[in-house]
């Protein structure tokens, strides 16, 4: 008899109404997707570690082994640049609209209540640069929450480029920057402080000590940004926000539209505008995405403009209140019924075959199992 | 809903309290805590008392929202999350150690006993050198006295222990102090709130003559 019975630490098996909800969620967002005319993906949950390369994996490592020669394989700690690895070898015209769904597997600190299997279902546009692509992406963020359950969210969005573009405008030597938005991006504040300071008299002081704080609201957000001076690479960049701004309102006036210009990009990967969704009660980002026209140069030389989104499977499935099983109903019936049995199983809502052989064994198990019992035999004696 | 932080027991906690009652936290609870863990007395912020390396346990997992504890803990665990302030109160500092007969320019491969294998395995690493860990819970002094280890690396405040010990430091590492920290999410969705408190922090901090 095998001895360890023990799940790996950071697993668990998933059964009854969480697993239903996960299915149900799962099949809401494949259906938006297909009926937007995304083509489904699905690529292998073994991977070369070289593909994942790109990652940066912050606060885990994926699982590894070695395939027979020798070469390490890991889980798919991620499902993007698995679509840039497969478009790189395949030659597949573009503009290409593909969705995924499945598990991603990151090992996380042991023993800390956090499982490292997680499931997401996702999108990727590969071959467009237009705004469009972003629009796209957000449409089906809005659409995939709504069909989940999800009623008010908030919808942050973030584009590193702005960073980037006040950084360089900024009069200090380049190690001196590099420290700034070291502390800006952890969030130090003693020590974005001590370096802000020495700025404290320029054209920029006003807008620097505003800068760790620069999150929040969108209106908000943008009247601070207002105390910059004209940088021009920063203005396209402000204009594009605004515009994208603009489209949810429409699309969506009643949710809350935050943006956020003091942190990183998610990925080294991305290039431009970022997006992602939160509840006031979750402790997990409900979906992520945004622009990565560097996406497929790990793989090829040729650059292709690419836009995705992906929901997090499990924290939506985490809002749901798991649903009461309606009382099942057992059909008893001799073999010789089997075909009658078909047909009430067809006509009962939530009913199943009782596969047991004497009246006296269904019925235990309709006691024990809270169950109604239908007993075809008992008809017509 | 009231902001969760979770404040490191023992001698965090005595030296942080009046910062926060300077901060307009009601402490009154944790001032006369009995055996409580739980403090629910100011209407915004809720305390619960844990131990340091479980800090980041609950901030991670997105229980509480902000966390209190040592930099030696966030160092040692890899933190992540915001490290927004420091708190200037906690003060002390990383150290190499050991008995004067030492020679840390000795051929051959250390043993090195300390509670913060991380951080010892980074230090050596950063100064090119390879050495072997063991994991030591406590009273880390003893190990190069009864000769389980080389040296050790652990913190120290005035270095009396080291002293009383006829331990000598060999290296400064790292410096060690109390840290304000943040889980990423919650800043976003609490902003207003946390930024009061940690403006109000600063404030105190500056009010109580805390040095940086």
């Amino acid at each position: 008899m095998i001895k360890n019975r023990n799940l790996p630490s950071g697993t668990r098996d998933e059964f009854g109404p969480r697993a239903a909800v996960k299915e149900t969620i799962s099949a809401q967002l494949f259906s938006i997707f297909k009926q937007r005319g995304f083509t489904k993906l699905t690529t292998p949950i073994l991977e070369y570690a070289d593909v994942f390369k790109p990652l940066n994996l912050d606060n885990y490592r994926p699982y590894q082994l070695l395939d027979e020669q020798g070469e390490a394989l890991v889980l798919r700690p991620d499902l993007t640049l698995p679509v840039a690895r497969m478009m790189s070898t395949t030659g597949v015209e573009l503009p290409a609209k593909w969705y995924y769904g499945g598990d991603v597997f990151r090992v996380k600190k042991q023993l800390s209540g956090s499982y490292n299997q997680v499931t997401q279902a996702g999108i990727e546009l590969v071959g467009s640069s237009s705004i469009k692509g972003e629009l796209e992406c957000l449409t089906i963020a809005l659409a995939g929450c709504f069909a989940t359950g999800v009623k008010k969210m908030t919808l942050e969005l973030s584009d590193a480029r702005f960073v980037e573009g006040v950084l360089e405008a900024l009069p200090v030597p380049e190690p001196t920057k590099v420290a700034l938005k070291q502390a800006l991006f952890t969030k130090n504040l003693t020590t974005y402080n001590q370096i802000s300071e020495l700025l404290n008299e320029t054209e920029f002081g006003d807008f620097l000590s505003e800068w760790p704080w620069l999150f929040g609201d969108f209106d908000t957000v943008m009247k601070v940004v207002k105390r910059l001076p004209k940088i021009a690479k920063v203005q396209t960049v402000i204009e594009n926000l605004n515009a994208v701004n603009q489209f949810i309102k429409r699309l969506a006036p009643d949710q809350r539209v935050v943006l956020d210009l003091s942190i990183p990009s998610p990925q080294t990967y991305y290039t431009g505008m970022a997006f992602r969704g939160y509840t006031q009660n979750a402790s997990d980002y409900l979906f992520s995405g945004g622009r990565y026209d560097d996406l497929l140069t790990s793989f090829q030389q040729i650059k292709e403009p690419a836009v995705g989104l992906a929901f997090d499977v499990d924290a939506l499935a985490d809002r749901v209140p798991l649903p009461e099983a309606p009382q099942q109903t057992l059909i008893y019936f001799e073999p010789d019924q089997w075909q009658q049995a078909e047909q009430v199983l067809k006509e009962t809502p939530n009913s199943t075959l009782c596969l047991a052989d004497s009246r006296e064994e269904a019925n235990r198990i309709a006691v024990s199992n809270n169950k109604k019992l239908l007993d075809l035999t008992k008809e017509g004696e | 809903m009231p902001i969760k932080i979770a404040l490191t027991k023992g001698r965090v906690e005595q030296q942080v309290v009046p910062l926060l009652e300077a901060s307009g936290i009601d402490c009154s609870g944790i001032r006369n805590k009995g055996r409580r863990l739980i403090f629910d007395e100011d209407p915004v912020y809720e305390t619960i008392l844990v131990k340091g390396p479980d800090v980041l346990t609950y901030l991670n997992s997105g229980s509480v929202h902000l966390g209190i504890v040592g930099s030696d803990i966030l160092a040692e665990q890899n933190n992540t999350q915001y490290a927004m302030l420091d708190l200037g109160v906690g003060r002390c500092r990383f150290v190499l150690a050991s008995t004067s007969d030492f020679n840390p320019q000795q051929v051959r491969r250390k043993i090195i006993a300390t509670k913060y294998p991380n951080i010892t395995k980074r230090y050596f690493q950063s100064i090119g050198e390879d050495v072997e860990i063991i994991r030591i819970e406590g009273s880390v002094e003893l190990a190069p006295l009864i000769g389980l280890a080389d040296a050790i690396v652990d913190i120290t405040e005035t270095g009396t222990t080291l002293r009383e010990n006829n331990l000598h430091v060999y290296a400064e590492l790292q410096p060690v102090s109390t840290q304000l920290v943040v889980n990423r999410l919650a800043l976003k969705q609490y902003h207003s709130e946390i930024r009061t408190l940690v403006e109000n922090l600063q404030q105190a901090k500056n009010n109580l003559g805390v040095n940086e």
